[in-house]
């Protein structure tokens, strides 16, 4: 078999079971792997949504047949039900971890049932071994991969949590090679709850290759492209992903103070320019991957990864917080104590609303960066009232009777990109499946950036087709598994000549496509048997009533029923969300 | 100041030209002509950083005109008048 190991484990901490998983061909060519795979597995595991913490829940590591070979492939993906948002949820992280998993002999493992005491699981050869981790408990992430490395030699690829999601932080991070995070929707939490703190992997395991001239040829291509791409080749390196910041300020729809306003006055000073400037020892890169948009960087104090744009807005301008130091530093505890960076900052920007409207009396000020570190740190422990951060934000604005200063989607935090500012990204949130993320649709790629084209992200004419076609293409992408950013230098095409190339099988366009479409489709089919509908593909009311006063999205509104229908007539789902009998015919669903 | 057009750079340009902003004097320019004289300016080249050969704008480029991206008006060929400000970013991405 090539690009596939063919070798997939579930492994049982309750009873000490291992069974090998038989994924045949045509479920392979269906569904291809990473982000796919793992949601057909979970989802025929559980036509019933089980409880994320129950003993019965199964956490699923997922590679793709592209993982170990070309460019930017050593991403994992984790798919399980999210414990913040009750939606199926899968998260990607960079890193080494999936190279390491195949090499290590495994496509993926399928960890269910609950250790009695703290166990880790080390992947070698196609065998998977259940380790003592009493020692390990209580560790931080950064001395929980250094320990199991110490034990095992240093080639071993580690994942694992600290404490938050020791602590079950409903959104606790899993860690990898570091500093890399499978930070959205809670798995860490999941891990937590089955006593699993790591999984280390290594070996020399090949991956069969079924065209090794063309894919010589394709890796030098590839090369090229990626370093003659402006993004790819010049900016991501240089500058990092926080080289949006003054973009998206520039377009007035830099989220500020918890989406209040759309400029942020400080921008200047938390930017990518300002970062490379002043706090970036240099940059950092994944397996295989020539763009390197990792920041490793240093404050007076400590030194590591990060912040990212997500994380530089999440901790800044959203908190009203300018001051780099304390923003980095916040990052680097995140990283350490296994913790999302978005939902933490999104969280505490609910909590200073709250408490400035006077709806929660603890004194959360904007702009107090003094006291980042220890709500974060309180936060991870469940300590005081961090028990209550721990809950994330639509969980905390309603325990205080304030629902709708919770910025989220389906119980996750919208990140840094205000969708008044562009109605595709408006969309994108709202019909996402696994909650407000940016990550299913990047509409603010042709709606801000202008890739591939430049589209007037006021506009609503067109956006349910383009955010369909966006999220089935990502679908695609996080199942092979590549890095996202790929594609501002390559598209569609280029994942079907990686595909073929390393696999044999001639994936053409049109049929990667519809393999998108059927990955969204059965996820979006898993939500309906949650309980989701039409009434949850919907943002905050501040986005529909309450507009900017000042900056270029001042006057504007989200306008998201112009494009609802429209979104679920392209998908062939009715209008309440639900995917016709047609579509799934359609789709072999 | 009323009769100046302000120019920001932002990103890489920024790093290339050693310097932020300038304030350039003009009335009724194109985006085009207004670029030429900020190379001028700044002593140094820096338009292939936002144009291809043909001088059209590089996909990804992008140029606000008092916030307003210049694609959804005539693009390079949009008319800048004193007192505008003008944002200038070379093509650039995250997420």
């Amino acid at each position: 078999m090539n690009g596939w190991m063919g070798r997939l484990v579930t492994i049982d901490l309750g009873r000490g079971t291992r069974e090998t998983v038989e994924v045949g061909e045509a479920t392979r060519r269906r569904f291809i792997g990473g982000r796919g795979l793992g949601v057909k597995l979970y989802s025929d595991l559980f036509p019933d949504p089980v409880d994320p913490f129950s003993e019965d829940n199964a956490l699923i590591f997922m590679t793709g047949p592209l993982t170990g070979t070309l460019m930017t492939s050593g991403r994992t993906q984790v798919v399980s039900r999210s414990p913040l948002t009750g939606t199926i949820c899968d998260s990607s992280s960079g890193g080494t971890f999936g190279a390491a998993l195949k090499a290590a002999g495994l496509d993926g493992l399928i960890i269910r049932g609950r250790s009695r005491k703290p166990v880790y699981l080390s992947v070698h050869d196609g065998e998977v071994k259940v380790r003592d981790a009493s020692a390990l408990w209580g560790l931080d992430t950064q001395r929980t991969q250094k320990a199991i490395q110490a034990e095992l030699g240093a080639k071993a690829s580690v994942a694992c949590i600290g404490p938050a999601g020791e602590n079950q932080v409903l959104f606790a991070a899993i860690m990898n090679d570091k500093d890399r995070a499978a930070g959205r929707g809670g798995m860490g939490a999941i891990m937590g709850a089955k006593n699993l703190k790591a999984i280390a992997a290594w070996g020399a395991q090949p991956v069969s290759i079924a065209d090794p001239a063309g894919y010589k040829d394709l890796t030098a291509r590839l090369d090229r492209i990626v370093d003659k791409n402006p993004v790819t080749g010049k900016s991501l390196q240089v500058l990092g992903t926080s080289v949006l910041v003054n973009i998206i300020n520039a377009h007035g729809m830099y989220p500020t103070e918890n989406f209040r306003r759309g400029v942020f006055n400080d921008a200047e000073g938390t930017s990518g320019e300002k970062i490379a400037e002043t706090i970036l020892v240099r940059q950092s890169a994944c397996f295989k991957c020539p763009i390197g948009c990792g920041r490793t960087t240093r404050t007076r104090e400590k030194s590591g990864e990060g912040p990212e744009y997500e994380t530089v807005w999440a901790f800044g301008a959203h908190l009203g917080i300018s001051d780099l130091t304390a923003i980095t530093e916040a990052n680097y505890a995140c990283n350490e104590l296994g913790l999302d960076t978005i939902t933490m900052g999104s969280t505490l920007g609910c909590a200073m609303e709250l408490s400035e409207t006077g709806a929660w009396a603890e004194p959360f000020r904007w702009g107090e960066s003094g006291k980042l570190l220890g709500w974060v740190t309180e936060t991870a422990y469940r300590r005081g009232i961090g028990a209550e951060l721990a809950l994330g934000s639509k969980r905390l604005a309603a325990k205080y009777g304030r629902p709708e200063l919770a910025m989220q989607v389906k119980g996750m935090e919208i990140p840094a990109y205000d969708p008044r500012g562009a109605q595709g990204m408006a969309l994108s949130y709202a019909t996402s499946n696994r909650g407000g993320c940016h990550m299913r649709a990047y509409m603010i790629a042709p709606e801000i950036l202008g890739h591939p084209v430049f589209l007037d992200r006021f506009s609503t004419a067109g956006k349910a087709e383009l955010v369909a076609l966006f999220q089935d293409i990502s679908a695609v992408v996080d199942s092979a598994v590549l890095c996202r950013f790929l594609q501002f230098a390559t598209g569609i095409s280029t994942f079907a000549e990686m595909l073929r190339t390393v696999t044999g099988l001639d994936f053409g366009d049109d049929e990667l496509m519809t393999i998108g479409r059927r990955i969204y489709t059965l996820e979006r089919l898993y939500n309906n048997r949650a309980g989701f509908g039409r009434a949850d593909d919907t943002l905050p009311p501040r986005f529909f009533e309450e507009d900017f006063q000042t900056g270029s999205t001042r006057h504007r509104l989200v306008r998201l029923e112009e494009m609802l229908d429209d979104y679920y007539q392209v998908r062939g789902w009715d209008r309440n969300g639900g995917p016709l009998a047609k579509t799934l015919a359609d789709l072999g669903l | 100041m009323a009769g100046l057009i302000g120019v920001k750079f932002y990103g890489l340009l920024r790093r290339r030209l050693g310097t932020a902003s300038l304030e350039i004097a003009g009335d009724g320019l194109t985006i085009l002509a207004l670029l030429g004289l900020a190379e001028e300016k700044t002593g140094r080249t820096f338009l292939e950083e936002l144009l291809d050969r043909e001088r059209g704008l590089l996909t990804g480029t992008i140029i606000l005109l008092n916030g307003e991206n210049i694609r959804s008006r005539k693009g390079l060929e949009t008319p800048v008048a004193a007192g505008d400000n003008i944002d200038l970013f070379s093509p650039a991405g995250g997420g």
